[in-house]
């Protein structure tokens, strides 16, 4: 479920946009560094890859279902700021061309999934990858949804503290840490399972189809 | 006003909205977001709530279920706040979308409007067939598909998702090669 404008106190969001537009802007300068007649077509799909996987519905069991990032993917296949870019991209053509999401959510979706969400996972992917690659892949996806849950959930909990009137009422998001906190881990820790499994075996297919591309 | 105009006005109405703490002055707003919209108020509101009403319903109930517990009594001043806040937001962003040409406004950089064209291309493309696999598994379906049906639709999916969009990748690069893009 997207978090959609209104929530989010100013006094939270424009920091985090000045916090983004910079990692924007060195990312920017790194991917256009070797943005060419072959990576711009690769960040596109990536982004447009990344957008269609946000509709694939995990089938979780009493008929309900739910949706999968492919952070852990990208970060491990691509890196970590194709991952950021690519993310980030995806949640801007969410917000402003099919109203999915908010422009003042943007920040934070980017930098909690985007670029800490990648970071996570690829940092986890590198450090156990020699220990074995396949427990390193599942993790990376796990950590690549479960952290952003836990930033969204502590950015969430600080809306009550951050904003609030003379009388102590909140202005924005109404709940503290103490509802937001499990709210969001213990069903992400569960859901970080099928987005470990997607992680694994996303990134050996996409290993395979890199041999076959390079060879056409 | 140029389309790069609408995009920096709407993103100053956005932000001005978001500072409103008072329910009078965000009443005040979203009508008069809803006179801009002209004849299609009735259509963007309704996209607008049902955009909104998801994450919006759920935290409202659930705060007036918590404040009632606590004090039996209703967070009224919250509920307008935030509810007239969020619809005002979202209203505004529909009308943004209806009425701005987005590949316009982002014309001022050459490779940012290539690779906005090239994304949204091949994510609305994607997305429509994903949708038609979804339609394909309920089709083929006398009954609601079963957890293992289902989960093994989504990884076909998936590895169709990923396979199309490297080949994409590849048919892309090599189009603008042969077309001289970046030279």
């Amino acid at each position: 479920m997207h978090i959609p404008d209104g929530f989010i106190a100013p006094h939270m969001y424009l920091p985090l946009y000045g916090l983004a537009a910079g990692l924007w802007a060195y990312g920017a300068k790194r991917v256009a560094r070797e943005l060419d007649e072959s990576t711009l077509p690769w960040l596109a799909s990536l982004t447009a890859a990344s957008f269609a996987l946000s509709f694939v519905a995990l089938p979780l069991p009493g008929g309900t279902s739910a949706h999968v990032t492919g952070i852990g993917l990208l970060a491990a296949s691509f890196g970590i700021w194709n991952a950021f870019m690519a993310a980030s991209l995806v949640f801007a053509i969410q917000a402003l061309l099919f109203g999915d999401g908010g422009v003042t959510t943007l920040p934070l979706n980017a930098l909690a999934m985007g670029f800490a969400g990648a970071v996570a996972a690829r940092g986890l992917f590198l450090a156990l990858r020699h220990l074995h690659t396949g427990v390193a892949l599942f993790l990376a996806g796990w950590i690549g949804l479960f952290l952003p849950a836990a930033l969204i959930a502590l950015a969430l909990g600080a809306q009550p503290l951050i904003a609030h009137d003379a009388a102590g009422a909140p202005l924005y998001f109404p709940f503290g840490w103490s509802v937001t906190l499990p709210a969001l881990l213990i069903p992400h820790a569960l859901l970080g399972l099928g987005e470990g499994a997607l992680t694994l075996l996303g990134v050996r297919l996409i290993e395979r189809l890199r041999l076959r591309y390079r060879h056409d | 006003m140029t389309e790069r105009g609408k995009l920096a006005a709407w993103l100053l109405a956005l932000v001005s909205v978001s500072w409103l703490t008072s329910p009078l002055w965000l009443a005040g707003g979203l009508l008069m977001v809803l006179a801009l919209c002209g004849r299609d108020a009735v259509r963007l509101l309704r996209r607008a709530l049902l955009a909104t009403a998801a994450f919006s319903g759920t935290v409202s109930l659930a705060y007036v279920g918590y404040f009632w517990w606590q004090s039996r009594a209703l967070p009224l001043d919250w509920l307008l706040t935030v509810n007239l806040r969020v619809l005002s937001m979202a209203l505004l962003t529909f009308l943004f979308i209806e009425r701005v040409n987005l590949f316009q406004a982002l014309a001022f950089s050459r490779r940012l409007s290539f690779l906005l064209v090239l994304a949204v291309s091949q994510s609305l493309g994607l997305k429509r067939t994903l949708a038609e696999f979804r339609l394909g598994l309920q089709s083929r379906s006398p009954r609601p598909a079963g957890l293992r049906a289902r989960y093994r639709a989504a990884a076909h999916a998936a590895a169709w998702l990923l396979d199309r969009a490297l080949a994409n990748a590849h048919e892309s690069a090599q189009a603008m090669q042969s077309r001289g893009m970046f030279r």
